[in-house]
């Protein structure tokens, strides 16, 4: 189901040439009303784009062709309403017909029916028990360990708690981007943050931080 | 434990991170979670967890890939 939905997903691709042989200035004013309101989520799309395609050059390439699409589609674009989370989609979308090509999972498409364990998260469930710990833990992990355990869970799961988590968008928002319903999106994000967790834990295990003082957990009292 | 509310703000927890309830079950986990340490470390870790994340995903767009983009635009404006 969720596959046919990634087909289906309609392209914004514009037409080439625009039409545009001679410059109008309403063709100008469009131009720099859509410089002036989209240009400033370059650093935002750019951040999501690495998170999409994990390497600089593919995610600078994402963004040019977001733009691109996104300045084709502006007349479509219905002022007042929610330009980034329109940006967004777009986005999505040309990663996801464009790029997710090129780097196919092994199991795109029907990520959402693969059990936990299936994920190979499920294993370090109960690595710390202590919550205190376990948060001060994740506090203390260099940035480094926590893009690493990003990149390693599966993208759709990756975007969503990317979407909720670092964009800020609502469950609804998250789902007309990833075109797919708000339970879906819910569960996406609720095993994305569970398989997170389970591998900062281990991170963090590694590293020895968050048991008290670098120890076993069992008996150790809270410093 | 049934009746201690904890099933529920278990439950909502993640929703409530992501201020996706209403206010009148928004304020139901807030005050259970005044009350009770285990939910409370429970969603002390998820906002910590949201922070780490948020924190290790800041980036800046390279220097010239605004410009990039902006001759693009002016190149398809002007019919290639």
């Amino acid at each position: 189901m969720t596959l046919s939905m990634v087909l289906e997903r309609p392209e914004v691709v514009p037409r080439d040439g625009l039409g545009l042989s001679l410059m109008t200035t309403d063709a100008i004013e469009m131009r720099d009303l859509f410089e002036e309101q989209a240009l400033p989520f370059i650093d935002q799309l750019y951040a999501a784009a690495m998170r999409m395609t994990r390497n600089p050059s593919d995610a600078q390439d994402l963004v040019q062709d977001t733009f691109v699409k996104a300045f084709a589609a502006f007349k479509q674009f219905e002022q007042g309403t929610n330009l980034k989370a329109w940006l967004y989609r777009i986005l999505t979308n040309t990663f996801i017909n464009t790029y997710r090509k090129k780097q196919r999972e092994p199991f795109q498409g029907t990520i959402d029916d693969l059990e936990d364990w299936q994920l190979g998260g499920a294993e370090s469930r109960t690595a710390m028990t202590n919550r205190s710990a376990e948060a001060e833990a994740i506090d203390h992990l260099p940035d480094s360990a926590v893009k690493d355990a990003l990149q390693s869970i599966p993208e759709d799961f990756r975007l969503a708690v990317y979407f909720a988590d670092v964009e800020g968008f609502s469950y609804q928002e998250i789902a007309e981007i990833m075109k797919t319903p708000i339970g879906t999106v819910m569960s996406r994000l609720h095993r994305g943050r569970r398989l997170l967790r389970d591998l900062l834990a281990g991170y963090a295990l590694e590293r020895g931080l968050g048991t008290a003082s670098g120890q076993t957990r069992t008996g150790s009292t809270p410093a | 434990m049934t009746d201690c509310g904890c099933e529920k703000a278990k439950a909502e927890l993640e929703e409530y991170l992501h201020n996706e309830l209403c206010g009148e079950d928004a304020s139901d986990i807030q005050e259970h979670l005044a009350n009770c340490s285990d939910c409370s470390d429970e969603h002390l870790v998820g906002r910590t967890l949201t922070e780490a994340v948020q924190r290790a995903c800041r980036e800046m767009a390279p220097e010239d890939l605004r410009d990039q983009v902006l001759l693009k635009l002016r190149t398809i404006q002007s019919g290639h």
